[in-house]
């Protein structure tokens, strides 16, 4: 159990390219921090070298107060779990998860105890006499799960765990995460790209672009006051619609007005842009695509546009439209509130009128793309 | 018309068919080959047990048998010549084994200054032959007292000098091992040298038994070197030089069995070694380590 405190962390290659610039964490004992971000964001190498397995090129890495950034990995007192398992193809089952156990010296029994011990709560006690050949895909990550859990570490790494498991198993799997954390009750630092787990895992989520970090915050508040047009659009599926429009603010009162509607902006919304006295300006306005609604008719507060795609996706529908400007769009319609006419009018070319409230805008500057509404 | 009806039977050949010829083929051939490969080893051994004279004869078949050059062997040197290429061989090849493992390891999983030039640099002196430095070999081996009857040690010392070079095939079988194993290995506590022999090693049986093996076979088989150093003192010499000796105009009539015997005593342990070896080149053990 401990804390793991990133300060000023850079990593730099051989070839003079920057994988990671100034990183600054906090993450606290027994929290849960998800590391997302696109290929290449350097999620993964600020993972490694809290692991000891990158050199750290500037600036201190520490666990639990000790700073940790020229210790060998085995001295650091963690624990790993790699994307393709890295199990080790010669040993069984049993041996794999022992091998650490056994490299600390540790009575067999006791070894014994603890290998059966998570077997059993990983539901692979069948298969310990097996070698890692003979394990299907999700049986292997388990084990990969098993050898880092019977270490009892301070931390627990996890690089990717999922992302070679089919979508099925994937779900399950990502369950099974959110059980074991409970028992485990340890810090972990998990590394995805995919935004669908870190906002279910994480209790915090770090989203980074070109290795730098572009926001860090709860599920909850990334997902509604992203940060920058980046967070926006990489939160969220399928991403959130950015319009190029003008924010015009007449008193103490701001209206949008995207493909010519007039949208007036309420609620806390206005507070907060009140708040940092925003005035008129061009903006992205963004709004995700479960906000936007059918409108019943056409009116000064509905976008006139066509439908050119309608997928399916069995409790909702997902509406590819284009504007009059030519603007694309997509409208998620849960199928739970439509009638079967109203469906079936839902084919390509159909005419269709779409709104959203005040509410549910994101005002993102045009220049700096930063969400107006975060107070910078 | 009437072409193509002919024609059309072998074009619909099945394949269990066209396998099961292929089949045939190939292991004929093979077996011609074999026999062909095993005709000299034959006369060798038959010829070993003649013993109604020692002279090279015209016929392949002994007219008398018996084990009376075997015995005649122990009245030679030739137990002395046999313990020193065993001894330069297992120890050179422990040496060498060891050396090649880990600098193999190193150059594919270390990253530092100047590897790649290390590698090049290695290669291109590879490319030299080894005789080139002969006469510098045997200048620095007797002035450390090496030479002639004291020879074992210092063709150990020549065997064993440059094995780093050898790195070449382990390295790249090392390097068809994930570095995730390692890197898994290193988290659990392991540190690198028991990554190397934990991890690395149980993976790679087949190299390491090839490098066991031709490190055990060159110094076993080697004649050049070995008659340089040792310049003729019987003491130093190991058996291709010593019993190259009974081959002498004066001396092929007494001895030509004699050294048939010999010649067979000197396969026996690496025949015995490839035998006792040989499994561990069927499969390799990587599967299931990573996902593929």
């Amino acid at each position: 159990m401990a804390s793991v405190k990133l300060t000023g962390v850079k990593k730099i290659y051989d070839n003079k390219v920057t994988a990671v610039h100034d990183f600054n964490l906090d993450i606290k004992d027994k929290e849960f921090v998800v590391f997302v971000g696109p290929s290449g964001c350097g999620k993964s190498t600020t993972l490694r070298m809290v692991a000891g397995l990158e050199d750290i090129s500037e600036g201190t890495v520490e666990i639990d107060g000790e700073v940790v950034n020229d210790l060998q990995p085995k001295d650091r007192d963690i624990a790993m779990v790699f994307q393709n398992y890295a199990l080790y193809p010669h040993m069984t089952v049993y041996d794999n998860i022992a091998f650490s156990l056994r490299l600390k010296k540790m009575p067999e029994d006791e070894i014994y105890e603890k290998v059966t011990n998570a077997a059993e709560i990983l539901g692979i006690t069948d298969y310990l006499t097996r070698k890692p050949r003979a394990l299907s895909g999700g049986q292997r990550q388990r084990v990969a799960i098993g050898r880092a859990m019977v270490r009892n570490s301070k931390v627990f790494l996890m690089d990717e765990p999922l992302s070679n498991l089919d979508a099925k198993l994937r779900n399950q799997m990502r369950a099974e995460i959110i059980l074991l954390r409970q028992k485990l009750n340890t810090t972990f630092i998990y590394v995805t790209h995919d935004q669908t787990e870190a906002m279910t895992l994480g209790d915090r989520i770090v989203i980074m672009q070109d290795g730098y970090i572009e926001q860090v915050g709860t599920p909850t508040e990334v997902f509604e006051m992203p940060r920058n047009i980046f967070v926006a659009e990489f939160i969220g599926a399928p991403k959130m619609n950015m319009i190029p429009t003008k924010l015009t603010r007449s008193g103490d009162n701001y209206t949008v007005s995207p493909f010519g509607a007039r949208l007036p902006v309420d609620g806390e919304k206005r507070e907060l842009l009140l708040e940092g006295d925003v005035g008129s300006r061009e903006i992205i306005l963004g709004v995700r695509p479960e906000h936007i609604v059918l409108a019943d008719s056409a009116s000064e507060s509905s976008i006139p546009c066509t439908l050119e795609v309608n997928e399916m996706m069995g409790s909702e529908l997902h509406l590819h439209v284009y504007t009059e400007d030519g603007t694309r769009l997509i409208v998620r319609v849960p199928t739970l509130n439509l009638s079967s006419a109203q469906r079936s009018g839902l084919v390509a070319g159909a005419r269709l009128n779409i709104t959203f409230s005040g509410k549910v805008m994101h005002f993102f500057d045009a220049e700096s793309k930063l969400n107006l509404c975060c107070g910078e | 018309m009437s072409e193509n009806t002919v024609m059309a039977p072998k074009k619909h050949m099945g394949l269990k068919t066209s396998r099961r010829i292929s089949n045939t083929a190939i292991y004929v051939l093979l077996a011609v080959i074999s026999v062909v490969w095993l005709i000299p080893f034959i006369c060798i051994l038959l010829q070993s047990f003649r013993v109604e004279n020692t002279m090279p004869v015209g016929y392949v078949i002994p007219k008398r048998w018996g084990i009376d050059n075997y015995l005649r062997l122990f009245q030679t040197d030739f137990p002395k010549w046999y313990l020193n290429t065993f001894i330069i061989a297992l120890v050179s090849s422990v040496l060498q084994t060891f050396i090649v493992l880990c600098m193999s390891y190193a150059l594919s999983r270390f990253r530092f200054k100047g590897r790649k030039l290390l590698m090049r640099l290695m290669l291109i002196l590879g490319m030299f032959p080894g005789m080139l430095t002969m006469i510098i070999l045997y200048r620095v081996l007797a002035d450390l007292g090496m030479t002639q009857a004291n020879a074992v040690p210092g063709l150990i010392l020549v065997y064993v000098a440059s094995s780093g070079m050898l790195y070449y095939v382990s390295k790249g079988f090392f390097d068809t091992i994930p570095k995730s194993l390692d890197e898994a290995a290193r988290v659990d506590g392991a540190t690198r040298f028991q990554v190397l022999k934990k991890i690395i090693l149980p993976l790679s049986k087949p190299i390491v038994i090839y490098t066991v093996l031709t490190a055990f076979m060159s110094p076993w088989g080697d004649f050049v070197f070995a008659q340089y150093v040792s310049m003729g003192a019987s003491a130093g010499k190991n058996v291709a030089v010593g019993m190259y000796g009974w081959l002498n105009k004066d001396q092929i009539a007494n001895n030509y069995t004699l050294f048939c015997a010999g010649g067979v005593l000197v396969a026996i342990p690496v025949t015995v070694l490839f035998l006792c070896l040989q499994k561990y080149y069927v499969e390799g053990v990587t599967g299931g380590a990573v996902k593929g």
